[in-house]
């Protein structure tokens, strides 16, 4: 992910270096600045720039602007200011209309095949695209014009990445996640619903320190992040283990911050970073405030409700319920199935260790 | 004639377009008309759902004020069953939706719409020393000197978060802007339309100031939600529960949701969030707003001088019931009692009129009804019919525009349909919700003696509009309905709910050490213990108005789920009968200086602070099949 100056740029294409001043006073009148920058313009353009990044927003509630802003390091000012351009964005630039229009086109022109796509929401497809308009355009227009210069589209948030709430049943908009509409580019999926708001940040920061997209695993989510179930990672995981479970809300066991698994809890089949950066820099996640997970990072998670119901009713795990259920046996079971497998990772680690330790 | 087309407006939730006709000659609007672009269809989403969980995916209908439609569903679905929630419920609900408009309005003001009315280029030519200066002189003239009830427990030594006024500091900040500036790449300050004259109303020093403040917010608005991190595990989108809170409080458990540390962080968030208003946001607005009401600029107020409507606020303690049906002790009980419409305010406050809205009319199919004359919606029989909520249906009937095609609009046909918004009508009438609605109704109730032993939130709120009449040397029927009292009155309803927080955070600790440590009532939680049938409303006053929320439950599912919305009550579409919205009626009473440049029509439209994904939904299409798209990752996108 090179990024090149646009005086490289228009040495490459061979162009003179009076066309290239030219090219610096038209973009000095395009920024609104008085003609006495334009010496500032031109030793700006000779240049490396920042990253440049733009985010376009089809049907989503813009609660992933929101946590963008929330994060506590990076902080969204030092991102904004000095680790990317980010050229356009609804929530936060300060043009609008005509202008803002214009300045997009320019933008994925001048960066062509080097800037982020950030996209925020479901694409529309249903009756040509016509639920979801912004400029006098349909979403999935911006979306195919905006994606074909990409280096890499950040599906940020589950209704980019999966389609989310407006994809649930019935779908009346015809509701996808964009992986089918942005051609070639590769593609970076941040589900949650939002996303953490330091995993929304630390892609960008990845990009923007390494110069790379992050590693990902085969549904194209950062390994990073999304590497563990939440369930791996919980601070009640040894309640679940125990069989110490609050049965309902505000019981015993919610009170002591028991295991929600049978109010609900997705954690054991959720992949995200809940469990172990939590929100806030480790103040808190759903259930450590006594709420059981919904699985906003799964893809269809809206259509695996009720909510409240646990597990294995609906899930894909198969029958663990052994574990959830009050008999003093049942919950041996589980315990021992747990203890079976904690011992045998523990052996293999063992054995690995004691392997490296004759090699040496 | 010029045809005014703005579309995206950018610094809001969502996807809004507006068009004006505006005199060129005059810079006056002869027409206007405000589009709600995207539309989602959420609510048929919730057909056939657990009631109890109607807040998780109502709550996404927007990010921005996250926690306003949890908030309002649970009230829904609570009146529907007749379930109480405890006082602990009830006061961490009341902290949750404060700390929402403490931040909501924060992130507004220099976020959202700051930019409309200062500019980092013109900060290049501030003196840092007398920016310096600037500060001191703005925080000794325009603070609104203001504190709730006395606290027995003032946490807070000193203000943590005081602005710095030295030069160095405004120095670093001019020296940032100018290295952005002159990098060449603007990122989010890139093609404004900096060189507009609005720019130059306000001295340098004030836009150097303002962008510093931009900058410290961001970094700070996140502290702000702490509270909803705590008690909801997350922001945004933290988690509710049907019959009070999920998080458990106990001080005997390490592991508890809610214990002493837990509380600590509240508190301090709660502590930040005045001081944030009292030293920064009121005077920051203050003092730009009375630059702007000495140049004359009292225009933009609209309907606001017509008709205003609100809910009321803050229900003080635990309670049953929104509608008559359910005792509606919703209404009997609140902090803020700012439930009702007040007309003609624009006349003066002797010639204003004050209607009370009551539980009763929750329920009266007469009172509250919506329209779709001019929205791309169809009714069975008529598209002028008035639907009450509970009977609301609607089939998505798009039209196009009238000139271009229907996936690329020229301009909207103002004569036929042209919005995903319906029209909501209060008695057959449009209105005004928001802040500027709430301080208008206890305002005119106050001066026509309607406020019976006013509570100290009403008390505080009339004393603040007290103290900007006097800053402004104007009458409040005078500077209110405009568009910089619009502004000025989401910045006292950020103070007052400031206060509000610390209030219900004290009643929160003193049921705590009363022994009371229960948040949630599970008597009606199983679908066992239900009616057949059930119909509920559940309302808030949201950030950005007056929210409702409607549910009909049967054989323990949601039958129809519909809310009806602050902006849509702002940003309809127009009526045949009744007129134009309050979008539309705003931009008509703004004088436009550049057409070409049409920064006061976007810097109106801004100053309700719009959230389009709000507005724009659907109602329930009785028995209409629906095309479904299954997306699903490893299986492939299907149609069925």
């Amino acid at each position: 992910m090179e990024r090149e100056s646009l005086w490289d740029h228009y040495m490459k294409k061979g162009m003179s270096r009076r066309s290239f001043v030219k090219g610096c006073i038209a973009l000095t009148s395009l920024m609104g600045l008085s003609t006495d920058m334009v010496i500032k313009v031109v030793e700006a353009a000779e240049k490396t720039p920042l990253p440049v990044v733009v985010w376009i927003h089809g049907h989503e509630c813009t609660g992933c602007d929101e946590s963008f802003i929330r994060s506590g390091s990076p902080l969204a000012s030092d991102l904004v200011l000095n680790e990317i351009a980010l050229e356009y964005d609804h929530l936060l630039s300060a043009a609008c209309g005509e202008p803002f229009e214009a300045h997009l086109d320019k933008t994925i022109q001048q960066y062509k095949g080097k800037y982020i796509l950030a996209v925020e929401g479901a694409t529309c497809t249903k009756d040509n695209g016509v639920y979801c308009m912004s400029g006098g355009h349909t979403f999935s227009h911006l979306l195919q014009k905006a994606s074909a210069g990409a280096a890499a589209v950040v599906a940020y948030g589950s209704c980019a990445a999966y389609g989310g709430i407006q994809a649930a049943k019935p779908n009346p908009t015809g509701s996808s996640g964009i992986s089918q509409f942005i051609g070639n580019a590769p593609l970076v999926k941040v589900p949650g619903c939002p996303p953490i708001p330091e995993v929304m940040t630390g892609v960008i920061m990845h990009i923007a320190l390494f110069g790379s997209i992050p590693p990902l695993d085969n549904d194209g989510r950062p390994k990073q992040f999304y590497g563990n179930r939440i369930h791996d990672t919980c601070y009640r995981r040894p309640f679940f283990d125990a069989g110490m479970f609050a049965e309902t809300f505000d019981d015993k066991g919610a009170k002591a911050g028991w295991c929600l698994y049978k109010l609900g809890c997705r954690g054991p089949e959720t992949y995200n970073s809940c469990g172990n950066l939590r929100w806030f820099q480790g103040m808190s996640y759903p259930i450590q405030s006594g709420a059981p997970c919904i699985g906003c990072s799964n893809a269809n998670f809206w259509d695996e409700d009720p909510l409240l119901t646990r597990m294995p009713e609906y899930g894909p795990l198969g029958n663990v319920d052994k574990i959830g259920a009050a008999a003093a046996g049942a919950m041996a079971v589980g315990v021992a199935a747990h203890a079976v497998v904690s011992v045998a990772q523990k052996n293999m680690k063992e054995a690995k260790e004691l392997a490296e330790k004759k090699g040496e | 004639m010029k045809h005014v087309v703005v579309d995206p407006i950018t610094r809001i939730e969502g996807h809004l377009r507006v068009e004006a006709q505006v005199d060129e000659a005059t810079g006056k609007v002869t027409d206007a008309l405000s589009s709600g672009t995207a539309w989602r269809g959420l609510e048929l989403v919730m057909n056939g759902r657990d009631p109890r969980d109607a807040w998780a995916y109502i709550q996404r209908i927007c990010g921005v004020c996250t926690t306003a439609h949890a908030l309002a569903s649970v009230r829904a679905v609570e009146d529907a069953l007749g379930i109480k929630i405890p006082k602990n419920a009830n006061y961490i609900r009341n902290i949750m939706a404060a700390t929402l408009t403490v931040q909501d309005h924060i992130v507004h003001f220099y976020h959202l719409h700051a930019l409309d009315w200062v500019s980092p280029v013109e900060a290049l030519a501030a003196d840092p020393i007398a920016t310096a200066n600037l500060q001191t002189t703005v925080l000794n003239a325009y603070r609104v000197h203001l504190a709730g009830p006395t606290s027995n427990w003032n946490t807070e030594a000193y203000p943590h978060d005081f602005p710095a006024a030295t030069p160095q500091y405004f120095q670093a900040i001019k020296d940032k802007v100018k290295a952005i500036v002159e990098s060449g790449q603007l990122g989010i300050f890139a093609a404004q339309w900096w060189d507009h004259p609005d720019y130059k109303l306000l001295p340098p020093e004030v836009h150097l100031l303002a962008v510093a403040h931009y900058l410290e917010m961001l970094d700070k608005q996140r502290e702000l939600v702490t509270p909803h991190v705590v008690f909801g595990g997350k922001n945004p989108h933290p988690h509710y529960v049907v019959g009070g809170m999920p998080c458990s409080i106990s001080l005997e458990d390490g592991n508890a949701p809610i214990n002493t540390a837990r509380l600590d962080i509240v508190d301090r968030a709660i502590n930040m969030g005045r001081t944030l208003v009292n030293y920064y946001y009121l005077p920051d607005l203050l003092a730009i707003g009375a630059t702007y009401v000495r140049a004359g600029r009292v225009d933009g107020g609209g309907m606001a001088k017509e008709r205003v409507l609100a809910y009321g606020m803050y229900p003080m303690e635990d309670y049953q019931g929104t509608s008559e049906k359910s005792t509606g002790g919703f209404f009997k009980n609140l902090l803020v009692r700012c439930n009702g419409v007040v007309e003609n305010f624009g006349a003066g406050v002797a010639n204003a009129t004050f209607t009370e809205i009551t539980a009763k009319d929750m329920q009266d199919p007469e009172v509250f009804t919506e329209s779709v004359e001019h929205a791309w919606y169809a009714y069975e029989k008529s598209d002028s019919d008035k639907l009450h909520p509970w009977d609301g249906q609607t089939k998505a009937k798009y039209t196009g525009p009238k000139d271009g095609t229907p996936t690329e609009w020229k301009a909207l046909n103002e004569q036929g349909k042209y919005s995903w918004l319906k029209t909501p009508k209060w008695r057959g009438k449009l209105a005004e919700v928001g802040p500027l609605a709430r301080y208008i109704i206890i305002y005119t109730k106050s001066a026509k003696g309607l406020l019976q032993n006013p509570t100290w939130a009403e008390t505080f709120m009339l004393n603040q509009i007290q103290a900007v009449s006097n800053l402004l040397g104007l009458a409040p029927e005078v500077w209110l309905p405009t568009m910089v009292g619009r502004t000025a009155a989401r910045a006292l309803d950020c103070q007052l709910a400031a206060e509000i927080n610390k209030f219900f955070f004290d009643k929160l600790i003193a049921n705590i050490k009363s022994g009371d440590t229960a948040v949630c009532n599970m008597d009606r939680f199983d679908p066992a213990t239900w009616p057949k049938s059930a119909m509920g409303v559940g309302v808030y006053e949201a950030p950005r108005g007056g929210l409702s929320h409607w549910i009909h439950i049967e054989n323990g599912k949601t039958k129809n789920y519909q809310c009806v919305v602050p902006t849509t009550w702002n940003a309809c579409p127009r009526d045949d009968q009744a007129g134009q919205g309050a979008y539309e009626k705003a931009m008509m009473d703004t004088h436009i200086a550049v057409p070409d440049k049409p920064l006061e029509i976007a810097k109106v439209i801004r100053s309700f602070d719009p959230c389009m994904a709000c507005a724009t939904h659907m109602y329930n299409a009785k028995g209409e099949k629906i095309g479904v798209i299954t997306t699903d990752p490893f299986g492939g996108t299907r149609v069925e």
